[in-house]
């Protein structure tokens, strides 16, 4: 095999990760956001939300229904425009595992509850669809955090 | 800027707007006790009552015919519309009703309290802490 053939074989592989790499941090960048918009619409309803996990006191609900939204706001805008993604990418890897916890404790407790991901706009989601779907998320993250150049 | 750096600027932006949320929104949260939703009643209250309540069971029928309130009646969304109309028949006006789920965190006895509201039923309310509030306290 040539030099020139071997550089034509192994060229495009790099760019490809990077295009991969760029759809993955619009998908993640997109639901973050998109998730952070919907509990803005109605803080009090997301804070009883985190209530029925039954892992904080009301207060720390309260406060983590002001701040999560906009946290996942932040870092979905931070990931879109790579302004400070390596934090954002840092923010979305420990919030997908503190939520992966609180699920993966809920369905061990046996509680009916609904994920609360989206807010109250998305009903009846339970637990382990979402703690599925953060799961993939994260295997997307980590993909980002190998990759984090290429686009 | 290093990744930790980064991390501090997106939180502490989160936090400002927070702060502005936590002042301006229609919708926050109370603080430092949550809110009773409206309808929500404690079992201490309707106990309080000292008159007959007809109580609602709105878990699953397998969980109703294991053990419910004596004298509760099953309606869920599952058996809605064939149980919705016995309940009318037996359901008398300005009678207290009392819809009552699993736990805290289900939903049905609310969302079942709600149709019941639009159906006629008035009053009607929902149990705080639901069947496992009430065996608890039992």
């Amino acid at each position: 095999m040539t030099a020139d053939a071997t550089s034509s074989v192994t060229v495009p592989q790099p760019r490809m990760l990077g295009w991969v790499a760029l759809a993955l941090r619009i998908v993640l960048a997109s639901l973050f956001v998109l998730a952070g918009v919907l509990k803005l619409l109605d803080p009090a309803a997301f804070a009883v939300e985190i209530d029925h996990y039954q892992l904080i006191p009301w207060w720390s609900c309260a406060l983590l229904a002001l701040f999560l939204p906009w946290l996942e706001i932040c870092m979905g805008i931070a990931l879109l425009t790579r302004w400070f993604s390596r934090g954002a990418l840092a923010w979305v890897t420990a919030l997908l595992i503190v939520f992966s916890l609180a699920l993966s404790s809920a369905m061990l407790r046996g509680l009916s509850i609904d994920c609360g991901c989206f807010g109250r706009v998305w009903h009846s989601t339970g637990t382990f669809w979402p703690l599925l779907r953060n799961l993939v998320l994260l295997g997307m993250t980590a993909f980002l955090w190998w990759k984090p150049h290429h686009q | 800027m290093k990744t930790g750096g980064q991390a501090s600027v997106i939180f502490f932006a989160a936090l400002a707007l927070a702060g502005l949320t936590a002042a301006m929104h229609p919708k926050k949260p109370s603080f430092p006790n949550r809110a009773s939703d409206p309808g929500e009643i404690s079992l201490q209250e309707v106990q309080n009552w000292n008159e007959p309540v007809l109580w609602v069971d709105a878990r699953p029928e397998s969980d109703y015919e294991v053990e419910h309130i004596p004298g509760a009646v099953s309606l869920n969304p599952d058996n809605w519309s064939e149980q919705l109309p016995h309940f009318l028949d037996g359901w008398r006006p300005a009678e207290k009703a009392v819809v009552y789920c699993s736990a805290a965190s289900c939903e049905t006895s609310r969302e079942i309290a709600d149709r019941l509201r639009r159906s006629g039923v008035d009053p009607v309310y929902y149990l705080k802490g639901g069947w496992e509030t009430w065996k608890a306290k039992r």
